[in-house]
């Protein structure tokens, strides 16, 4: 069986000193609702053999927890759980979307410790919070020990499990620019509570006199990451937002999913819905004020 | 590599050796030996080892011991004052909420966490709270009216975050 051991540093330097002197893998530790459970499930197989020893790092210590607003956009610090991003009066003013996504995210008890960073390194296509960041065009700022740099959130995700950031860069926090538009995050689950998705939307639109003027359409868990439909978007800008043009407009989102059969739902059926809860999102998103 | 882990646990400072990989779950049970959180699947879905972390309810499985450093966790043993039960925990028996018992000591910890929270829920706040813990028995309608009977009054007042984690 392999070792672990546990760092938690107060701050990023000595973080990076901890991931230069080690050889073993490292893993940074957030709020550890998936992590932990995937750890339970290593200690009771058969170790495997050759495997490095694990430095878990834990992120809690850099004062990575606070929500902060300025002008034009608000920051949110990677290790704020989800439950305090629900109860944040700056997100819920700005952002209710965001409401809407957490009630809808896991349950309770695992929004106590699950954070929004989190959710993001763990870079799942089925991760709640992802379509909703994307569709308000959020940028992450990773930190590694050659200094910070910024991504859009559309091009952050690689695959399944893997994102750009390399093995020593943190998520530090997230900034989203303050928008006119509205927005809406729509879920589909095998049931209503505590659930993973079968198939998530978010949608953002602006509109002016009922024409479509801005539209950010994402889904998620049809295919390796979570998705931008750019075609359904331009389906939809310089339109007006009848309840014809929406679904016409979310059938285009079919040809560039590539949804699998998996424990939660098969392709054919995701495919079958996929186009309705873009559908919802949008509609949905265009009734908020 | 184990290490000392310092917390308070139901009111009281406890120092024990922890090894990296642990849970607090297991933690509990077998350093410590308080098994009144049980351990239903160990991998966050059921709720049966629910307990109180800093005053909100989290899966003990899901969260690694070494995380809880300097923080208070509260397990059903911290809620009783004696022989006095937690009006939670008299509900419940009122209520015959619980039947093979097993969910129970998750059941109360996520309802008294919730109640703290929110002192006046509706019943289908009351069933979204509880939403993460499994009761295969089925007594959920039970446990929920239980909670709502707690909400109004019914069987004392209800401590408040400070006194449970004295």
């Amino acid at each position: 069986m392999r070792s672990y051991f546990y760092e938690s540093p107060s701050s990023f330097e000595e973080l990076f000193q901890i991931g230069k002197t080690t050889s073993n893998e490292v893993k940074f530790l957030a709020g550890g609702t998936d992590f932990v459970p995937r750890l339970n499930y290593e200690l009771n197989e058969v170790p495997k053999e050759g495997q490095k020893d694990l430095t878990i790092i834990s992120l809690s210590k850099l004062g990575l927890d606070t929500i902060s607003e300025s002008d034009e956009e608000i920051k949110i610090g990677s290790m704020v759980t989800f439950t305090e991003m629900k109860k944040n009066n700056i997100v819920n003013k700005y952002f209710p979307v965001f409401e809407e996504t957490i009630k809808e995210l896991a349950g309770l008890s695992v929004r106590n410790v699950a954070t929004i960073g989190g959710n993001i390194m763990n870079a799942s296509p089925a991760a709640d919070i992802v379509p909703t960041l994307m569709a308000l065009d959020a940028v992450l700022v990773l930190k590694g020990p050659n200094g910070e740099r910024e991504i859009c959130s559309k091009d952050f995700f690689k695959g399944n499990g893997r994102t750009v950031a390399q093995e020593q860069e943190v998520l530090k926090e997230i900034v989203i620019k303050k928008q006119k538009g509205t927005s809406s995050f729509k879920k589909l689950g095998r049931r209503k509570a505590e659930t993973l998705s079968v198939v998530n939307a978010a949608a953002y639109i602006e509109k002016e006199n009922n024409i479509c003027k801005k539209a950010r359409i994402t889904i998620g868990s049809v295919a390796p990451t979570v998705l931008r439909c750019k075609e359904v978007e331009e389906a939809l800008i310089g339109k007006e937002l009848t309840d014809e043009t929406m679904k016409e407009a979310s059938l285009k989102v079919i040809d560039s999913i590539s949804p699998i059969d998996d424990i939660r739902a098969t392709a054919w059926y995701r495919k079958k819905v996929s186009p309705v809860m873009v559908r919802r999102a949008i509609k949905s998103a265009c009734d908020a004020e | 590599m184990s290490k000392i882990l310092n917390f308070y646990l139901n009111g009281n400072p406890v120092e024990v050796i922890a090894k990296p990989e642990q849970n607090l779950l297991e933690l509990l049970r077998d350093n410590i030996g308080l098994t009144s959180p049980k351990c239903g699947c160990n991998r966050g879905d059921c709720g049966s080892c629910t307990v109180i972390l800093d005053d909100k309810a989290v899966k003990s499985c899901m969260v690694l011991a070494l995380t809880v450093e300097g923080k208070k966790v509260v397990t059903v043993d911290g809620l009783v004052k004696g022989e006095e039960l937690h009006p939670i925990q008299k509900a419940f028996l009122e209520y015959g909420a619980p039947q093979c018992g097993f969910c129970t000591p998750g059941m109360v910890m996520a309802a008294t966490a919730f109640l703290l929270e929110n002192p006046t829920p509706t019943k289908y706040e009351v069933k979204e709270a509880l939403s993460g813990n499994l009761c295969r028995c089925g007594g959920y309608d039970k446990y929920t009216e239980a909670v709502l009977a707690v909400s109004r009054g019914e069987f004392g007042p209800v401590l408040k975050g400070s006194e449970i984690n004295v």
